[in-house]
Order: C-alpha cells, then structure tokens, then sequence
C-alpha cells in the first residue's frame, strides 16, 4: 500500500468514529467502541502471526493492560499508571516468546492458551495484591463520556494500526515472512530470528495491553473473568480469518465485519442460537476466502482490471 | 583469500556422529568440492560450519577469528554464506524482497562483489528469467536455485558454501551457474560446492575433499582424490572397487 492510501486509511477511520461520536448515538457509540477495542487486539495478534507465532493467548496481555493500567493508574496516574501496565506487558510477553521460543506450530499456540489461562487463576490466587475474583474498580476513562471514550480509542486504534503499518514495511514484512516460513533461511540471511520474534512478542503484547487498559476504562469495574475469558483469545483469530490476515486493513474491517454479521444474526435468529449462524459464517470464510474481506477485494478490484 | 578451517569437530546425533572428530582447512585458492557417499557427513559439515548445527567439540576458524558456537546470524556477519539444497522460500514474497532480506540484515562490512549495488543487479548476475516483482510461488526450480545463489551472495561472503546448488538443473542452465560460481570466485570469495554429480566437480573444481562416516577420507587434485582405492571402496563398496 503507498503511503498515501495508508494516510487515507487513517483519516478515513479518524472520520468514521469521530462522525459516530459526533452524533450522540448510544447504541452506536458503545458499537463503535467494541468494534475499535477488537481491531486493536486483533491488530496485536495479526503482527505476531507474521512472524509465525499463532498465539491463542492474547487474553493474558489484554488482562494484564486492564489490571496493570487500572491498579496502578490511582498510585501513579494516567500517564504513568498506562505507561507501567503497558510496559508489564512488555515484559510478560518477552518472557512468554522466551520460554515458547523453541515450540513451533500447534505446541506454542497450546502453550500461549494455558498462559493466557493461568494468568486468571494467578489473579485469583493473590486477591491482596489483584482483589482476587471480586474485582477492580479502576478509573473510568475521559470522565465516563462514552463520545469523548470513543474519541480517546479511535486515537489509539489509528496508533496501533501506525505500527501495524510499521511492521509492513520494507524493513520488516520480508523478514518477518521468512521467519515464519523457513527461520533457518531467515537466519542465513543475516536475520537475528530470536530477537525479532521477542521483539514483535512485546510489540503484540503492549497493543493487546492497550486494548484491555481502554476496556478496563471504560465502566470503571472489572472482575478476572471480563478480561482474561478465553473469548479474548478467540475473537482475534476470527477477526483476522474474517477481514484478512498479514494485512493493517484486514483486522480493522473484520472487526467491523464480525460485530454487523453478529447484530444481524441476533436480530433475525435471537436467542443464544445466532451464534450458531455467525460461527458458520466464519467457517464458510475459512473454507471459500482464506485471505478474508481483503482478499475478496484484492480479487474483485483484478477482475476489474483496476491496476494494482 | 578467506581460510576456513575446522579443528577436531565432533557433531553427534544420539548415538551417531555425523562429524567425528574431523579436521579440515579449506583455502581459497582453488574452488574447492566437499563430496563422499551419502550419509557421509556434507550436508552436516554445511549446517555446522554456518551456525544452524553448532559442534559439541572443536573450534571452526574463519580467516583465525573463532566462528563456533557463534549465533547463525553473526557467522553470517563475520562473512560465511551458504545456500540450501532445497530452497523453501517464502511464496508470498517476491525475488526482489527475498533478495532484500540479507542485503538489509546481514551486518557484513563488505560491498557485494564486482561492483553490483543492487537486489536488481544480484537477480540479473545470477541469471534470474522472471522479473523483481514476480512472486516465490510461481517460479521454476532453475530460477529458485538461482535466487538462492543470489540471496547467499547478498549476504556478502567472504566464504561461500553451496550445497548442491545445481542439483535438478539442465546442461545449459548447470554450465551457466558453473560460470557464475567461477566469477564469484575470481572476484575473491572462497568457495565451497557440495557436489554428487562428478562431472562437475571435474571441471569446476581444482580441489577436492572426501568425507566418509564423518571423518576426511581423502584430499588433493580431482584426478588423484577419486583414484584413490578407499574413495572407490567408500563409494561402490569393498570388492567393487575398480
């Protein structure tokens, strides 16, 4: 993508949920602002996968950022308080590609959920230092205005797709390929394999943190179960199938994507049994577009003969 | 020009020692063939020497500087390239990005050689048909060899291990990156072919080394290294020899 398409990606989304936060619509505005909450996870997780690492644990990373950022902001502030819960992030994400260096395929997605799954019970277990299973009470964010809430995340969703857009670049997007396709080749190129899959680990794992600092913001309570459900582990890996894997558009259309084909499913099935149509659709994705949303454009934009 | 040398390296897998104990020094003087019977120990001597297979035992020198145990990446720095048997590249990547690769993270302190600048001028040396932009997928095995050789020399080498590098290719397109390794080498690099097909080890090489049971069974001149009665027997087996 030319930079200035990347540009306009960015204005278009600054456009779109600064009109929806413009219009004092409260059914869109809570929309809006789970849809900016699961782009950014599902940004988190689209850069680790082009290094190969299919992390089915990005719940621990969006649960440390909402407890990090929610503990420590009263102590320190917002800055510094965001600053500390994203850094732990950081940390416990270095460390997890550390240890899951060395498993490769299916054995690091198994070891990124029982981390992802540890981690709650690890909130459970220390309740004098986490409050345990009843919960957090962290500040709300932008004084509880969910429009100023949306503005506030619709600025770091343009962030995080910045770094998504960062990680496309020359200097990274081949590099990162190569070490998910072949990592012996990638390091006979000259590439420290190792310290590019820790670094984009951290890098994933503060863009998870951020989105679970916003989530954790936003009512002002949270308790283990919110943040560390496996369905944070779930939801990346179905926007990404949906709107387009290796892609800064991709996880930011899925997310779209997925949140309408879910309101359009509750609305013409209701009940618990839309989830039934909505997981189909997803498998139908897998099955007849692999390359998601994007793909389906990229091919519909060549059939018109459209120049790339 | 360049020295490798490996000191009393051992490389065990379980039980089996794939290198043992073996001792040799490859000078730059002369295209130099690694070759001996399969199972003999090539493919591991590559996969040791670059860094992917560290030795348990013994030093490996590049021009005296240790290389051993050194990270794949830093041995690649210090300036010794190899290129795979088999090349499984990134199918979504094109030739010009493959080639990019090493010519970004390859932290040598040397310029490609004779005077080429560019991942264009690589493609174009090494005799790559399909164009920069064309995809990893859609290309032929002579080209896929070819953007092998072409994305080990953007590493820069002062060394440069080929593993059978024109294995399934033509006469014609075998002549050409016969061609091509020779100017690599008149242009300074030291160069290693690991090779089964004797023709070429003939013509191409000035010096040959056999390795059996991963040890060094014989050295010297191509004629007088494959007359030698336990090369022979390695290959064909006791009794057969001619």
């Amino acid at each position: 993508m030319t930079s200035l398409a990347r540009l306009g990606c960015y204005a278009a989304i600054a456009v779109v949920l600064g009109g929806v936060s413009a219009s004092g619509d409260d059914f869109l505005i809570q929309t809006a602002i789970g849809v900016a909450i699961s782009a950014i996870l599902a940004l988190s997780w689209d850069i680790l996968s082009r290094t190969g690492q299919v992390s089915l644990g990005q719940s621990a990373f969006f649960g440390i950022g909402a407890y990090g950022s929610g503990l420590l902001t009263p102590k320190l502030g917002v800055v510094l308080g965001w600053g500390c819960g994203l850094a732990l992030c950081a940390v416990a994400a270095a460390l997890l590609g550390l240890v899951t260096l060395r498993l490769r395929r299916l054995y690091f997605t198994i070891a990124t959920l029982s981390f992802g799954l540890s981690m709650q019970v690890l909130i459970i277990v220390t309740p004098g230092l986490t409050g345990g299973s009843t919960g957090i009470t962290p500040p709300v964010l932008m004084g509880g205005k969910p429009s100023m809430q949306l503005l506030l995340i619709a600025g770091l969703l343009i962030g995080a797709a910045i770094v998504s857009d960062i990680f496309l670049t020359a200097r990274f997007r081949p590099a990162f390929f190569m070490i998910r396709s072949n990592p012996p080749l990638a390091a006979a190129s000259g590439v420290p394999v190792v310290q590019t899959k820790i670094m984009a680990f951290a890098v994933s794992g503060v863009i998870a943190g951020v989105a679970g600092a916003c989530y954790a913001g936003l009512y002002g309570y949270v308790i283990p179960e919110d943040v560390f459900t496996p369905n944070w582990n779930v939801l990346p890996l179905a926007i990404c199938i949906l709107g387009g894997m290796d892609t800064t558009l991709g996880p930011i259309l899925g997310a779209l994507l997925l949140r309408v084909l879910e309101e359009v499913a509750r609305h013409f099935i209701g009940g618990a049994g839309y989830q039934v149509v909505y997981g189909g659709v997803i498998i139908l994705f897998i099955v007849l577009a692999p390359k998601g949303l994007i793909g389906l454009l990229a091919q519909a934009r060549r059939r018109h003969g459209a120049p790339r | 020009m360049t020295t490798l040398s490996v000191n009393r390296c051992t490389v065990a897998f379980g039980g089996l020692k794939a290198i043992n104990d073996l001792s040799v020094t490859i000078k730059g003087g002369a295209i130099t063939a690694l070759i001996g019977p399969n199972g003999s120990g090539k493919s591991t001597f590559c996969n040791m020497t670059s860094g992917q297979i560290p030795p348990q035992s013994g030093d490996i020198l590049l021009d005296g500087a240790p290389i051993a145990g050194r990270r794949v990446d830093q041995i690649v720095a210090a300036g010794l390239a190899r290129t795979y048997q088999v090349p499984r590249v990134p199918r979504e990547l094109t030739i010009g990005e493959v080639i990019d690769v090493p010519l970004r993270y390859a932290r040598s302190p040397r310029s490609l050689p004779l005077g080429m600048r560019s991942a264009a001028d690589l493609a174009k040396f090494c005799g790559l048909v399909s164009a920069l932009e064309t995809r990893c997928a859609d290309l032929s095995i002579s080209d896929l060899r070819r953007l092998e050789i072409a994305r080990a020399l953007a590493c820069r080498p002062r060394v440069l291990l080929l593993d059978e590098a024109m294995a399934g290719l033509g006469v014609q397109d075998t002549e050409q990156v016969m061609d091509l390794v020779r100017a690599v080498h008149a242009a300074g690099v030291t160069i290693v072919v690991i090779e089964h097909v004797m023709r070429i080890v003939a013509t191409l090489c000035a010096h040959v080394v056999v390795l059996n049971n991963g040890q060094l069974l014989a050295e010297g001149a191509p004629a007088v290294a494959l007359a030698d009665p336990a090369v022979r027997e390695a290959y064909l087996g006791k009794g057969f020899a001619l």
